[in-house]
Formats: C-alpha cells, sequence, structure tokens
C-alpha cells in the first residue's frame, strides 16, 4: 500500500483534479438541496462530461457529487422540512424541529460537520479495506463470480420495491438488455431487430438518462408546480455549537459511522436505511431519548454520519467485485471502465497509483465538502427554491445535451426518450427501475463469467456448486432471500394490522 | 390575446376536471405478470432470428438471454398464480388505480419532449429544440412571469453553448 500512496498523492494533487472536485461537491450539494431532485438523477446528468475525462478527474467530479448529495438532502430538510433526498429524512425529525427554535445555522453545521466525519471515516475504511477484499476477490474464479453477481442482483431485485418478484423481473429486463449488441465471446450480433447503430450495444448512460431522468420529467404530471418559499431569515442565528453539544455529539457520530460503513458495504442497502437504524441506535442510546424529534443534537449528528459514511462503503464491493452498493455508484463504474480499469485486484496492484489516487481524493472530496459547506450554504439554501417552472426545462435540456454528446448522434437522444416511457410505464406497473441498471451494469460480467464457467465444465452447471465461495455465495443468496421474504411478510402483516385499526 | 389565454385556460381547467373525475383500477400483479410473460414468450419466439450461433459452440449465445427468460417467465407464472389463487378464494386482489388526467398531462409532456427532439433533429440546431423545451414547459405550467422566460431561455443557450464551445460537442 505504501508504495503507491507516494506517486498517488502526486496525482492526486493537480490543479485539475481540486478544480474538478469542487465542481463535483458544488454541483451535488445545489442537485440534492433541491427537493425532487437526486443525487442519481445528477450522476447520470454529468455522467456524459467526464466521457472526455481520465480516471482521476472523471471519478473525483463523481465523488465530489455523490458525497455533497449525501449532506445536501439535509439543507433543505432542516429550511423547510422537506428531504432534498431519500435519505435526509431521518435529519429533517430533528434538523426543522432545532431550526424552528432560532438555530438553523447551528443545525445546518451538526449536519456539515457529521457529513464530513462520516465520509472521511469511511473514505478510510475503502483506503484499508479495499485493498483486503480485492486480495480475497483475486482467488475466486469464472463460476465464483457469476455467483457474487447472482448474491448482488438478488439482493438489489430484492430490496428494491414492494415486490420481491417484480424485483427479479425487472432485473431480467436488465441483464436481457446489456445482451443487446455484439455477443461478447463470439462476435455475433444479438437482438438489434435490424438497426445498426445496435451493433455496439446500448449505452448505459443513454438509457439511464432515459430510465432515472426523462421519467421523472414526465412524473411532473402527477404534481402541481409548488413553490418552496425560503425564509433566509432563518439562518440569521449565531451558529454556536456549544462544548456540551459537542460531547454528546462524538458518541453517535462515532457509532453512526461505523454503522453506515457497514450497512454501505452490503448491496442494495443504502444511506437510507444506514441513516434510520443509526438514529434509531442513537436514540436508543441517549441519556435524552426525549430531545429526539424535537430538535436533539444527537439525532442530527447520527443520520448525517452514518448516511455519509455509506459512500465509500459502497464503493468496496463496487472496486474490488465489481459489485455496486446501490444504484448511483453502479453508474461510475461505467465511468471507471470507461477508462480500462475493471475492478478486481489488478486496479490495487496494476493501476495501484490511479486507484490510491482516487480513494485518497475521497478523503479530499469530503474536505473540501466541508469548506464549501461552511462558505456557500447560504447560497445552497437559496438554492432549494427554485421553482420548477425554471428547473423542469433545464433538466430536459441537460439530458437532451448529455444523451447526443456520448455518441454526438440524434439516435442516442431517441434511445433516451423510448426508454422514459418504458419507464413510464414500468412505474405504472410497480416494477422497479433500480434492477434495471444494476441489471444492464452486471450483465456483461455475469455472461462471461456464466458462460466462460460452462465452458470449462463442458457444459455441466455443477461447477456452480463445486467450490466452498461458490457455497459461501449460495448460503448468502439464500439467507438474503429468506431474510427479504420474511422482512416483507412483516411489513405486509404491519399494514394489515395498522389498516385494521383504523 | 390574455382573453385567449384565459378562455383556454378555463378550457383546460373544465376538460381537467373531467378527466380527474374518470379513473380506471387495474389489477396490477396480475397485469404486470401477463405483460412480461407476453414479452420473455415474444423474446424466446425471436431468439433464433435475433441470435446466430454456431453449431461447434458448447455454451452459445442464446444460453443466458434463454435463462433469464425462463426465469422470468417462472416469476410471472408465481405472480398470475398469487393473483389467481387470491380470485379463487375471494381474497382482495391487488389493484392500482390510474388517473386519466394524470397520464393525459404526461402526454402533454412527452409531446414536449418529442417536440424539442424532432425540432433538433430536423433543423439540427440543438439550441432551437431548446428554446422549443423552456416555452413549451413554461406554457404548460401556465407561468405568467416574465422573468422566468428570461431566467430559462437564458440558462438554455448557456447550456447549449458550453457543451458546444466547452465540451466541443457541435450541435
Amino acid at each position: 500500500m505504501l508504495q503507491y500512496i507516494a506517486p498517488a498523492t502526486g496525482l492526486l494533487f493537480t490543479l485539475e483534479n481540486i478544480l474538478w472536485i469542487n465542481i463535483g461537491v458544488f454541483i451535488g450539494s445545489v442537485f440534492a438541496a433541491i427537493p425532487g431532485l437526486s443525487v442519481i438523477l445528477c450522476v447520470i446528468l454529468f455522467l456524459p462530461v467526464t466521457y472526455s475525462m481520465t480516471a482521476i478527474p472523471g471519478m473525483m467530479f463523481l465523488l465530489g457529487i455523490y458525497c455533497a448529495g449525501g449532506y445536501g438532502g439535509s439543507v433543505s430538510a432542516i429550511l423547510i422540512n422537506t428531504p432534498g433526498t431519500p435519505h435526509a429524512a431521518a435529519t429533517m425529525l430533528d434538523g426543522h424541529p432545532l431550526s424552528k427554535q432560532g438555530r438553523t445555522k447551528a443545525a445546518l453545521k451538526i449536519a456539515l460537520y457529521a457529513s464530513t466525519f462520516g465520509g472521511v471515516f469511511s473514505a478510510l475504511m475503502l483506503l484499508f479495506l479495499g485493498p483486503q477484499v480485492a486480495r480475497v476477490a483475486a482467488q475466486l474464479g469464472t463460476a465464483e463470480y457469476f455467483m457474487v453477481c447472482l448474491f448482488g442482483l438478488t439482493i438489489i431485485a430484492g430490496v428494491s420495491g414492494k415486490s420481491m418478484i417484480k424485483g427479479i423481473i425487472s432485473a431480467c429486463v436488465g441483464l436481457l438488455l446489456s445482451c443487446v449488441g455484439t455477443d461478447p465471446m463470439t462476435g455475433y450480433d444479438r437482438l438489434t431487430f435490424g438497426i445498426g447503430r445496435l451493433y455496439m450495444g446500448l449505452d448505459l448512460a443513454v438509457c439511464l438518462i432515459g430510465l432515472f431522468a426523462l421519467v421523472e420529467i414526465l412524473a411532473k404530471a402527477e404534481l402541481k408546480p409548488d413553490a418552496l418559499h425560503l425564509d433566509t431569515k432563518k439562518m440569521e442565528d449565531n451558529g454556536v455549537i456549544t462544548k456540551e453539544e459537542y460531547k454528546r455529539i462524538v458518541r453517535p457520530v462515532l457509532l453512526s459511522s461505523l454503522i453506515g460503513s457497514l450497512v454501505g458495504i452490503i448491496p442494495g442497502t443504502g444511506a437510507s436505511e444506514a441513516s434510520w437504524f443509526s438514529y434509531n441506535t442513537a436514540k436508543n442510546m441517549s441519556k435524552h431519548p426525549e430531545e429526539f424529534g424535537h430538535g436533539s443534537v444527537e439525532g442530527i449528528a447520527a443520520a448525517e454520519s452514518a448516511n455519509n459514511a455509506v459512500t465509500g462503503a459502497t464503493l468496496i464491493p463496487l472496486l474490488t467485485l465489481g459489485i455496486p452498493g446501490d444504484g448511483t455508484v453502479a453508474i461510475m463504474l461505467s465511468a471507471l471502465m470507461i477508462n480500462g480499469l475493471n475492478p478486481g485486484l489488478s486496479l490495487f496492484t496494476t493501476d495501484g497509483d490511479i486507484m490510491y489516487a482516487i480513494m485518497l481524493g475521497l478523503i479530499l472530496v469530503n474536505l473540501f465538502m466541508l469548506l464549501q459547506g461552511r462558505f456557500l450554504t447560504r447560497l445552497f439554501a437559496k438554492v432549494v427554491s427554485i421553482p420548477q417552472e425554471i428547473l423542469t426545462p433545464i433538466i430536459v435540456i441537460f439530458c437532451f445535451a448529455g444523451a447526443y454528446s456520448v455518441n454526438k448522434n440524434y439516435f442516442d437522444v431517441a434511445v433516451a426518450l423510448v426508454f422514459a416511457i418504458i419507464a413510464w410505464v414500468l412505474r405504472k406497473l410497480d416494477m422497479p427501475a433500480v434492477p434495471i441498471l444494476l441489471g444492464m451494469v452486471l450483465g456483461n460480467m455475469t455472461e462471461t463469467n456464466f458462460r466462460r464457467a460452462l465452458l470449462i465444465s463442458n457444459g455441466n452447471p455443477s461447477i456452480f456448486f463445486s467450490s466452498i465461495y461458490c457455497i459461501i455465495f449460495l448460503v448468502l443468496i439464500v439467507v438474503a432471500v429468506g431474510t427479504i421474504v420474511r422482512g416483507k411478510l412483516n411489513e405486509r402483516k404491519a399494514a394489515q394490522t395498522a389498516g385494521k385499526e383504523h | 390575446m390574455k382573453q385567449w389565454v384565459e378562455q383556454f385556460n378555463g378550457r383546460m381547467d373544465a376538460w381537467g376536471r373531467k378527466l380527474h373525475e374518470k379513473e380506471i383500477r387495474v389489477p396490477i400483479d396480475l397485469v404486470t405478470g401477463l405483460v412480461f410473460a407476453l414479452f420473455a414468450l415474444a423474446i424466446l419466439l425471436v431468439m433464433p432470428d435475433q441470435v446466430a450461433i454456431s453449431e461447434k459452440d458448447v455454451v452459445n449465445g442464446r444460453a443466458f438471454p434463454t435463462l433469464l427468460m425462463t426465469v422470468m417467465l417462472l416469476c410471472c407464472a408465481m405472480l398470475i398464480g398469487k393473483e389467481l389463487y387470491k380470485l379463487a378464494t375471494k381474497h382482495p386482489l391487488n389493484w392500482k388505480v390510474i388517473n386519466i388526467q394524470v397520464e393525459a398531462k404526461a402526454l402533454a409532456i412527452l409531446g414536449i419532449l418529442l417536440g424539442t427532439y424532432f425540432l433538433s433533429k430536423w433543423t439540427g440546431l440543438f439550441v432551437v429544440g431548446a428554446i422549443f423545451c423552456c416555452l413549451g414547459f413554461l406554457l404548460y405550467f401556465r407561468c405568467r412571469k416574465k422573468s422566468y422566460y428570461v431566467i430559462t431561455l437564458v440558462v438554455a443557450v448557456a447550456i447549449w453553448a458550453a457543451f458546444r464551445f466547452a465540451l466541443g460537442v457541435d450541435f
């Protein structure tokens, strides 16, 4: 590890990288602060911009958006009682009451400090744990890799949406879409339906613009444009956090950072789960549980440190096994792979200097997030009240420009539009879109390993149960499916009981 | 002009109120199961035409898509079976209410998106489509503030200029 630190530092500390980190952090904070705009949408919109960049500035830019998105969501949660992102919902419970007590700046400061600590903690976890997991990953063969892909897909299909069956159908759709184009092993065309441009396959960024960004525009049909009016006088408190408050937030921040990091490593679980779990843990362990929900500094600190502690941890399965921890990092995988960086041990050895630069860069991202948060929060707060009338056409123009710029043709814009319509129909059918994204990202890896394993075994499927790693992942899949099904049944029972009571 | 706009908005409001009351109830899991079962069958049907293989291949290019479609069919069978069981045991099905007004609005938005696409493509000037998009959405939201028109149009041109001159995207 140490041999990579010096060259990685040299690669990281360039004016270009610092600039892209700051642009990413700024854009991420602004997007996450606006209710209705998500971090995943932001990463999708700006992914095409990274296609012309090398790996480090491209990843720094996307990581800037990703990490700052974790903090940005808290701004609107605290100021207007509307979480900018779903994972800021737990922050809102105490952030907004504290703001109502005339301590808006203090609430924002606690959220910022906790987010930064969680982010740095998680980045260090990635730095120290990533190479160790990659060493284990290097021992996996094709059959084991197929099982790993299956494990990631099963969990994400299970936790996305209300029905696991629908999640699996969505994942199958995503995997099928990844088959469109040239067969990776034989070179024959597949499922192109005579459309010449599909020979190269479907571009992930273009499909995601339709699936996640343009569909949100169609979803405006479900809403009336509400102007969110922000009272800027709210931010005129002195923002002082007392010594006693600092002492009170130390323990929840430390514990929540650990919880967030552990939750982040598990594919399919994300910042929302981490922040709620940490919030509840902090409440149970607090000496003042009665303050939770009424402006507790511990509540804000726990929720915020946990949701940012997920950021680095989700990269561990991504960079070592190629399994994205959540939808947003799945998109980052394509930004890495476009630069010829494939997940696995080689990423930490052959491309070690680049990889360590990215991992160290994650710490830097969090520090710049702290700086921008300290000096630009007033600006982020103003962005909260940008009206939908202005935002909507701007997002559409970004989507179209982004889709066009991938291959510089209007065919891709048409593909994005088709995917938007498909996503709208899927939404009507209650089908989750995240498993489609994961299927598209993991499709090539899943199929190649599936076919190679069968080639090695001369078509005998018992190869998928032949090694200890295969069996471990099989057991993990069974346990995960069992846990998810049990959870869904409990949810349904609880809903039925609540329905009867009403 | 102002009177015409008021009249148009009034007519749209009346139409909207009528549509708002119209709803379609769909047995969502049953429909999803049927839609995706048909989709999987269609893919399996076109597979021989769409995926060329060599006789020598131990595992050919059809193996993985076929496996996926089989899994999809199994899932659809489970969804349909579950709903049919509910129907047989007189348990309530999983229904979804689709509001016609929402769908009509979504179609209007889709119209703006398609307009933007075709204008950009036919004229070869992305900025023309971008301006149409801004005006389309501002009219859709019935925006009356002139400042919003100015801001969105300026931002639209700025985005085009950023892609055109900073990122070298020629459109």
